[in-house]
């Protein structure tokens, strides 16, 4: 159990869509829909908790559970010199069986 | 796919198509799944984009293509099931929303147009026609080569010792001043000037006039405004000596003058002249032989006319005129002068009417034996027009490459002429020697004539605009 099992956090609508930066629609995002999951861009600093909470108070859907990976930016080279795409947190989010979200529609 | 006809009258036909929305998203995926292997989509390897996203992405703009082209094949078909042809392009108005389609209803459009009229062409073997013909003559002939020799005339010196009069040639040295200073290009010396040629400012040639061999004299004149910039308004002194007096005589009619002009003696020039002059005489004949079929065609046949096509030929031929009117005055006929806008208009009228009917009538005639515009005379044409502008040949071409519409303008006076010749062949025509006042004098009715010659002026600068806008294209 993580040390965030049992709490719960409450978010303002404009919070909610701070912790929601985009849909993340990739092949690998359209396979895993498959098994009722989505995921979305997100802060570095947004939580498990916060994830949840943003997800069901603006799609209106129940969330089983959240899955987060922080994804490392690339280094990229421009006339020569190196420069580096920032880091951004994925976030997983499996839907309770039944709920959907279209997340090509935009909120 | 459903047709009702909502219109029929006279010649105006309106239907009411519905095609059901099944048809339609047929078309769609299909469209969209031969797209989907080469769209590219960030996050996804080329064509890998899954078939919903596709549709979200390019639904929109595949439906409008998808909707023209049934709209364009469901109307063909209406129209080919009924035996219909449209004289004007047929007006589409869709019933439904766009988006409505998008979300599944049925496409409901309604469609307006003129059908081409019934035409019964009459027997055409049946025209009787008279084909003038006028054979070159002699004096006729002579007439011309004097006109030539006048223009090639020569100067020599007069030889009797007399005044300088208007048409003779001068040879003088002049100095020109401006306050007391030269400038530039008032200065020159044994330049032959022809009095009364207006080739110098005005008063100049007139000072000289009665000045003899010798004489030495001081012309005062003034620039007239207008005129190069440092100049225009200025009084200019010139002082100037007559170094020699010349008259122009014509040239004479003899083997000389022949080599002058690129023949090899007099006779072969004559020749020349006479060969030019028989072709004048049978294009004169042809266009008044084809002037008289088309006038028969025109009084033979009764039917129908596309309203809409008479009135974009009136507005054509009505702008002209106004842009005639308004650009060069002097160049509008006499009689119509006088006349009142709505006179005028109803003149046009006219006009469009009979240049409807006979296009119409000429397009059937082509239709029905076949006759079509090969690309070898298209070329030709292309050439011929090409030859008018000397000099700039390449870029005519070059303009007729770029822009298939002008070929297309060119391709139906081709046709009307293979028409006519066809016409021609089928009919009765019967030759008769004429003379030349008989072959530009018109035997039909005034009114008849009157329509002719407004018409064909009219037909004139609408060529002759197109060709300054063509200049203006090869300019740019």
């Amino acid at each position: 159990m993580s040390k965030y099992s049992g709490r719960t956090v409450t978010l303002t609508k404009e919070q909610m869509y701070k912790v929601i930066s985009s849909p993340l629609i990739t092949e690998k995002s359209t396979v895993i829909t498959e098994h009722n999951q989505i995921s979305f861009k997100v802060p570095l600093s947004a939580t498990k908790p916060e994830i949840r909470a943003a997800v069901e108070g603006l799609f209106d859907v129940k969330v089983t559970s959240v899955n987060t990976l922080r994804q490392k930016g690339k280094l990229k080279r421009f006339r020569g010199q190196i420069g580096k795409r920032s880091d951004f947190k994925k976030a997983i989010v499996t839907l309770a069986e039944g709920d959907s979200i279209d997340v090509t529609t935009g909120v | 796919m459903e047709v009702t006809e909502t219109t029929n009258e006279g010649l105006k036909r309106e239907f009411k198509i519905v095609v059901p929305a099944a048809d339609i998203e047929a078309k769609m995926s299909s469209r969209l799944a031969a797209i989907a292997p080469t769209v590219r989509m960030p996050g996804f390897r080329p064509g890998k984009v899954p078939p919903k996203l596709v549709r979200k992405t390019y639904g929109k703009a595949i439906l409008s293509e998808v909707l023209e082209q049934t709209v364009n094949e469901s109307t063909e078909a209406a129209m080919t099931e009924r035996g219909l042809r449209a004289a004007t392009q047929p007006q589409v108005d869709l019933v439904g929303e766009v988006d409505a389609i998008e979300e599944g209803s049925d496409l409901e459009y309604t469609v307006a147009f003129e059908r081409f009229p019934e035409i019964e062409i009459m027997d055409l073997a049946s025209v009787k026609l008279e084909r003038l013909t006028v054979p070159a003559d002699d004096a006729r002939v002579d007439e011309a080569l004097d006109r030539l020799a006048q223009n090639y005339k020569e100067s020599k010196p007069v030889e009797t010792k007399r005044k300088a009069k208007t048409g003779d040639i001068t040879v003088i040295d002049f100095t020109g001043t401006i306050d007391g200073e030269e400038f530039a290009g008032g200065t020159a010396e044994g330049y032959s000037l022809e009095l009364g040629s207006g080739a110098f400012i005005p008063g100049f040639e007139d000072q000289l006039v009665g000045a003899s061999v010798g004489d030495q004299l001081q012309i005062a004149v003034t620039f007239p405004e207008g005129y190069a910039e440092e100049l225009a308004g200025k009084d200019a002194e010139f002082a100037v000596e007559v170094k020699e007096l010349r008259e122009p005589s014509p040239a004479e009619i003899n083997d000389d003058l022949a080599k002058r002009l690129g023949a090899e003696n007099i006779g072969e020039l004559k020749g020349r002249l006479k060969e030019n002059q028989e072709a004048e005489y049978k294009n004169l004949a042809r266009m008044r032989l084809k002037r008289d079929l088309l006038d028969i065609l025109d009084k033979q046949h009764e039917f129908e006319l596309p309203e809409a096509m008479i009135d974009a030929e009136f507005e054509g031929i009505w702008n002209q005129f106004e842009h005639q009117r308004e650009h060069n005055p002097e160049q509008i006929d006499e009689d119509d002068k006088g006349k009142s806008d709505d006179e005028l208009k109803e003149g046009y009228r006219d006009i469009a009417v009979r240049r409807v009917r006979l296009g119409l009538l000429l397009s059937e005639i082509g239709r029905l034996n076949n006759i079509e515009v090969t690309s070898e005379e298209l070329n030709r044409a292309i050439a011929s027009e090409a030859q008018q502008y000397q000099g700039r040949e390449k870029e005519v071409l070059e303009f007729y490459k770029t822009n298939p519409q002008a070929v297309q303008a060119l391709q139906s006076p081709i046709i009307e002429e293979k028409v006519v010749d066809f016409v021609l062949e089928m009919a009765d025509v019967s030759d008769r020697e004429a003379t030349m006042e008989e072959l530009i004098a018109s035997p039909d009715d005034e009114a008849e004539e009157k329509k002719e010659t407004a018409a064909k002026p009219k037909k004139k600068t609408a060529s002759k605009s197109k060709a300054a806008a063509k200049k203006d294209d090869a300019d740019g």
